[in-house]
Formats: structure tokens, C-alpha cells, sequence
């Protein structure tokens, strides 16, 4: 085809003018789709392209129940009510219908709130259950939405809070468990990329489509018993309402594993309402955070550390005359009149301080606490024990104490007389039970933990933890069963009757001084009671370890009158909770 | 009945053919012409984006579809997350030991042990 179009007509002024038309309309085009055609790509991807964060769950937190794990943390959504003033045409039945569904958690002056008509945004009420949230989306009222969140929910209520901990309003776990794991309980949030439409729809079409799935928490299971801790929690709020004492904790150990079975506190807190809590304190999990001298309790670890050397043995004797001298220091029993030739035995009966400072002399030269006895209660008491350090225990907080080695100028033999007796140094109840575990199980030291394991997702499926470590040997096995028997003997000789008959008991009181800015005060005690059960069989060995402290502010507690009834409360219970067979 | 030949023959002589080429071409009677082929092509990308549209519009109708879909498992999720938690709320100790049940035993008068 050609067109012959004849020069100056119509027809071929029409043609031409096309032509500049359509040549403008490229040039156009190719300034738009060419150059410009980032601006624009991304012009479109800004009103196109939505970004979706989808949350990942946090991880949910299971105690055991007689080996099964229980949720003790659990997550649920619960909704945000809120209203765009502008746009709501009907206010009275807003009000109407948030009090009536929502109650209590409905903002109070939700008339002057929708009245303020500049505001495109108010809260009306929150933690809006989801039923809730439902019923009140049914009524279809004009500027009323919905946002959801997620929160704690705790269907135990205040059990095990000091050792759970909560999660604040930025998302992060705060004290215990939810602090000292909140990386792998909060998870990888995912994100979905897509092109949506008006309702932000995500659509298929394009090619930046991204899906990332979140990855939710893990759902850690502790190695808490249930029963054990809300037992536990009872003895010690029953036993500090006799003894009128203010604080006090308890710890429940499984000597043979390291794990705990129990950690109690008072005062303690709902985690559901933590933002109530008037004094912090309340949030610390004492049992792994309060550092203390823990007096005579530690004479259990000194006589360990005489009889495994083979200085001492339960029936060697000392003369005791209720007091000692250690250098310009002098050394006095608090119990007195036990005096004359008596035996290691007797004095850790009366708890006499004059035969445990005989025994770290005997770790020396006999006459006097040198530095080679020294650096053997050393060994034994931070080293072989691991008094002093940090446990490792997956709980925040955690406190190391102090234990001042003989190197340090102040690690002197008057220091390390007082340390005999538990006196000088600073641990914490963890570090006291998991060493007291090692001197009666045989003497295998085991890493304390209260990680049992994790769930699936679906909370059906439990996987175990891998073990965190023991040191064998860590004492003599011999030493071990000559000590269990030593405590053993202790306890009945003062407290025989007030054990269930058939068992294996023991234990050793604990009355320590406190210091007040830096020096020891008279008017204020803490009293603790550290003790073991189980059957009689020396095979099957001690099945539990309580260790119970009390105090208040100046206030003379003791270890015999005041912790060691909420020991025996706990271990008379245990006997029965754990099926141990009477002997005898 | 007769039929008309539709093929014509171009006979060897009349072109400058070598001895072994084929001289016998094929000449379509109909003749298209340029508006024709506009015409056709201009169809043809009629029914192609046609197609196209049909399936991304298909595939956009799965979007909404999956979108239902996937509200109703968050929806059934959150019904079985409030289920574990009333489950749990109603499982918990305190619960437990205030219930009829619990308020009604009794301790054992005699624990017989069963011998090892």
C-alpha cells in the first residue's frame, strides 16, 4: 500500500499533524516509562506494596505435675476497644454498650472522651476478651474498632511468680524465667510482602511478593513441680504467720539430679498485676538473688571438708571450753555449758562454734588456722563446691556472693575462723543447696537447673533438656555417707519425733547475724533450717533437700524454733507426694 | 460436478531454475493486505491480554478466597488458645482443691504399703 498523498493537501497536513502527535506521545511515554521509571515503580510499590509484620508467639512456660508438664504461662488476645470520635454518630449507645460488655475494663469518662471531636483516635477499654470484642462488633456502631495484642495470662495466678517473672508493656520479660530466656521464648517476628488492595488483601500478582513465617518462642518447661511449689508456698506463709516473721524463702532441690523442684518466696505478687506492685523487692527471687551469711548451716561444709581430708571424724574429740581464740579474735558458742572433752558429732548436735573453728585448725598445723588449712576450706568451699560463684541457673538476677580467697590480705585465719561457722562469706540458698546436695548424695556436685525441657508447638510433645554437668567425686563417697549420718544424727537428737516415723531424715539449723552498715547488730537474726529426706535404704539415698530461711526486720529469728517446723511441714508432706515407703 | 485447480504450477521453463531445484511453489489465491494484518495482530494481542487478564483475575479470586480461609484458621486458632487457657484456668490447683470433690475427702485413717 502506498499513499500518495498530494503536497500541501489535507489529507497529508493530517497525516503529518498524527505523526507530531504520536511522536509526542512517545517522547512523553519515554520520558515517563524510561527515565522517570524508578520514581514511578516505586510511586506504585509505596501504595501497592504493603509490608506485613506477622508476630511470632511467645513461647509459653510449663511446670511439671508428677512428670507431666502443666502451662503455668500461657498467651491469649485480648482486645483494645477504641472509638474515632469524629465519625461516631450514636455516643450514649457506644457508653452503654462498653460498660455492660466490657465492665471494669472500661476507661471511666467515656462521655467526655467521645466528645472530644478533634481526636480521631480513644481508648474506650482493654483487655477486651475475645467473646467480648465479638459481641460488642455485633452492634455494628459507626467509629467503633478492635486492635488486638496479645497478653500473659497466668491460670495458676500467683504461684512461682519471683521464679516466672512477667512480660512488660514493650514486650520484654522482665525478672525471672521470662528476663533471663526472653530470647528464645520471644521468637523471630515474620514478614509478609505483597501487592493488596483497597481492604489490604494481600494478592499474588507481582513479583516483590515476600512470605517469611514467623518463628515462634520455644515453650520452655521447668523442672519445678506444681504440687512441690504451691506446697511449698503454703508451709512458708503458714510457718511465717507463726513465727511473725516478714520475709522468708524455700528452696527444693533434687539432690541426685541438681534440679530444682521448688523455689518459694514472701512476699510475692501476681504477675498478671505486676504494674500494682508497690515494692520492688517483691520481684526478686531471694533464693538466687539475696546473698547471706548463712551461719551454722555452713558447718555441715566445713565438717565435709575436716572428715574428706581425714582431720576429723564424727567421734574424734576436742576439748570445748565455749570459746576459742584465733589470732587477736575471740571465738564464743552461742550454745554454752557442752563443755570438756566432747566429740564432732556433739558439737555439730549443739551447733557449737568452738569445734568447727578446732576442726579448719586441724586442717593446718592443729594449733592454728594457717594458710594451707586455708587454702583447703578454700578448695573445698568455692573450688570442689562452688560456694561463692555464680550457678548458672537459667533464672535473672542471679547473685555470685563472695568468697575472699586466702591470696587476699583479708583472707586471714580470723576470716577463715569465722567462715567455719558461717561467718565472713556471702552466698546465696542456691549455692547452699546444691552443695549440701554433693555432701549427701554420695558426692557428685551437680550444676543446679530448673530447665527440664521445651514442648512443641502444640503443646503436646515434650523434649527433654540435655543435662547441664556434674563433677563426680567432688567429695569422698565415704565422706558423703559419713556426713549424711552425721545430720541425720543431729536432727534426732532435738527433732527425731517430728519426722514421719520409717524415713531417713536430717538436717542442721541456722541462726545468723546480720550486718547493718557494716557491723553485726544484736536485735536482727535470720533464721534457717537445711535438711534432707528419704528412705531409710542407703541405697536409694536422699530423695529431697529443703533449705528454709526466715527473717524480718529487727527481728531475732532462729533456725531451730523458727525455719525448721516449715522444713518439716515440707518434708513430712514430700514423703507422702514423692510414695516413699516407710521402713521399719 | 467440477473442480477448479487451486494450486497453479509455474512451469521450469519459465524461470531460471537449475536442473535439480524445485520449481513448483505454493500461491495462495487469498491476498491480505497491511489493514488485514494490523487487524490480525491487533486481535491476536486482543485475545492474548484477554487470556491474561482472565488468569490473573482467577488468580486474584484464589487470593480472596485464600484470605477467608486463612482468617478462619486465625480465628479457630484464637478459639482454641481461649479453650487451652480456660482448660488450664480450670485445671489450676486453687481450682481444684475448692471444688466439691476435693472439699469432700478425707484423710486415710491407715496407709498399708505394698512390699517391694
Amino acid at each position: 500500500m502506498q499513499l500518495d498523498l498530494k503536497k500541501g493537501s489535507r489529507a497529508r497536513t493530517l497525516a503529518i499533524l498524527t505523526l507530531v502527535i504520536m511522536a509526542i506521545f512517545i517522547v512523553r511515554l519515554f520520558y515517563l516509562q524510561i527515565i522517570r521509571h524508578d520514581y514511578y515503580v516505586a510511586q506504585a510499590n509505596n501504595e501497592q506494596l504493603k509490608q506485613l509484620i506477622i508476630p511470632a508467639k511467645r513461647g509459653e512456660i510449663y511446670a511439671m505435675d508428677d512428670g507431666t508438664p502443666v502451662p503455668l504461662v500461657l498467651n491469649q488476645a485480648v482486645y483494645t476497644a477504641f472509638a474515632d470520635p469524629k465519625i461516631v454518630d450514636e455516643p450514649q449507645k457506644m457508653i452503654d454498650l462498653i460498660h455492660r460488655v466490657a465492665g471494669g475494663n472500661a476507661r471511666p469518662n467515656l462521655d467526655r472522651l467521645l466528645g472530644l471531636k478533634d481526636s480521631r483516635y480513644q481508648i474506650l477499654a482493654t483487655k477486651v476478651t475475645r467473646q467480648q470484642a465479638e459481641m460488642m462488633k455485633k452492634e455494628n456502631l459507626r467509629g467503633l474498632g478492635f486492635q488486638e495484642e496479645s497478653q500473659r495470662v497466668y491460670p495458676e495466678g500467683k504461684l512461682a511468680a519471683q521464679i516466672l517473672g512477667f512480660v512488660n508493656n514493650e514486650g520484654k520479660g522482665q525478672y525471672g524465667l521470662e528476663d533471663a530466656m526472653n530470647a528464645r521464648l520471644t521468637g523471630k517476628d515474620g514478614l509478609l510482602q505483597s501487592v493488596t488492595d483497597i481492604s489490604n488483601v494481600p494478592l499474588t500478582i507481582g513479583n516483590k511478593n515476600i512470605n517469611i513465617p514467623p518463628q515462634n518462642g520455644e515453650n520452655v518447661v521447668m523442672t519445678l513441680d506444681r504440687n512441690v511449689q504451691a506446697y511449698t508456698e503454703k508451709a512458708l506463709a503458714d510457718g511465717l504467720k507463726k513465727s511473725g516473721a516478714t520475709n522468708g524463702s524455700v528452696l527444693v532441690m533434687d539432690p541426685q539430679t541438681g534440679r530444682v523442684l521448688s523455689m518459694a518466696n514472701f512476699p510475692t505478687y501476681n504477675p498478671s498485676e505486676y504494674n500494682k506492685v508497690q515494692n520492688a523487692d517483691a520481684f526478686n527471687n531471694a533464693t538466687i538473688s539475696a546473698p547471706y551469711e548463712p551461719g551454722s548451716d555452713i558447718k555441715t561444709i566445713t565438717m565435709t571438708t575436716g572428715v574428706d581430708k581425714g582431720a576429723v571424724g564424727p567421734e574424734s574429740t576436742y576439748n570445748n571450753t565455749d570459746y576459742i581464740t584465733v589470732d587477736d579474735a575471740t571465738i564464743t558458742n552461742a550454745t554454752k555449758g557442752q563443755t570438756g572433752n566432747i566429740t564432732f558429732q556433739h558439737a555439730l548436735n549443739y551447733s557449737l562454734n568452738t569445734g568447727f573453728v578446732t576442726v579448719a585448725e586441724r586442717l593446718g598445723d592443729g594449733k592454728s588456722i594457717t594458710l594451707a588449712a586455708r587454702n583447703t576450706m578454700y578448695d573445698y568451699f568455692y573450688n570442689k563446691l562452688h560456694l561463692g560463684q555464680l550457678t548458672g541457673i537459667e533464672l535473672a538476677n542471679e547473685q555470685a556472693g563472695t568468697i575472699i580467697p586466702p591470696s587476699d590480705p583479708q583472707g586471714n585465719a580470723v576470716r577463715y575462723s569465722n567462715m567455719a561457722f558461717g561467718q565472713g562469706l556471702d552466698v546465696t540458698m542456691l549455692q547452699v543447696g546444691a552443695a549440701f546436695s554433693a555432701v549427701i548424695n554420695g558426692g557428685t556436685y551437680h550444676t543446679p537447673s530448673i530447665i527440664a525441657g521445651t514442648m512443641n508447638d502444640d503443646g503436646d510433645a515434650f523434649t527433654p533438656a540435655a543435662s547441664k554437668g556434674s563433677v563426680a567425686n567432688a567429695i569422698k563417697a565415704t565422706t558423703s555417707d559419713t556426713m549424711r549420718k552425721m545430720i541425720h544424727d543431729a536432727r534426732s537428737a532435738f527433732y527425731a519425733g517430728k519426722d514421719k516415723p520409717g524415713y531417713y531424715i536430717g538436717g542442721k539449723t541456722g541462726t545468723s547475724q546480720t550486718i547493718e552498715n557494716g557491723h553485726y547488730v544484736d536485735n536482727q537474726t535470720v533464721g534457717t533450717y537445711l535438711g534432707f529426706g528419704g528412705e531409710s535404704s542407703a541405697a536409694s539415698g536422699p530423695k529431697y533437700v529443703i533449705m528454709v530461711q526466715v527473717s524480718g526486720k529487727n527481728m531475732n529469728l532462729q533456725g531451730g524454733r523458727d525455719a525448721m517446723p516449715i522444713f518439716t511441714d515440707i518434708s513430712n508432706w514430700l514423703l507422702s507426694y514423692m510414695k516413699l515407703q516407710p521402713k521399719g | 460436478m467440477s473442480y477448479a485447480r487451486s494450486t497453479q504450477f509455474n512451469r521450469r521453463s519459465s524461470g531460471s531454475w537449475g536442473r535439480n531445484q524445485n520449481t513448483t511453489r505454493f500461491a495462495s489465491p487469498v491476498k491480505l493486505g497491511p489493514v488485514t494484518h494490523t487487524v490480525l495482530v491487533a486481535l491476536m494481542i486482543t485475545v492474548l491480554g484477554l487470556i491474561y487478564l482472565t488468569q490473573a483475575t482467577r488468580a486474584t479470586s484464589y487470593d480472596y478466597e485464600a484470605q477467608k480461609i486463612d482468617s478462619k484458621i486465625a480465628d479457630l486458632n484464637n478459639q482454641k488458645t481461649d479453650l487451652q487457657v480456660e482448660n488450664a484456668r480450670l485445671t489450676a490447683l486453687e481450682n481444684v482443691q475448692n471444688s466439691s470433690v476435693a472439699r469432700n475427702m478425707t484423710q486415710p485413717s491407715q496407709t498399708d504399703y505394698v512390699g517391694e
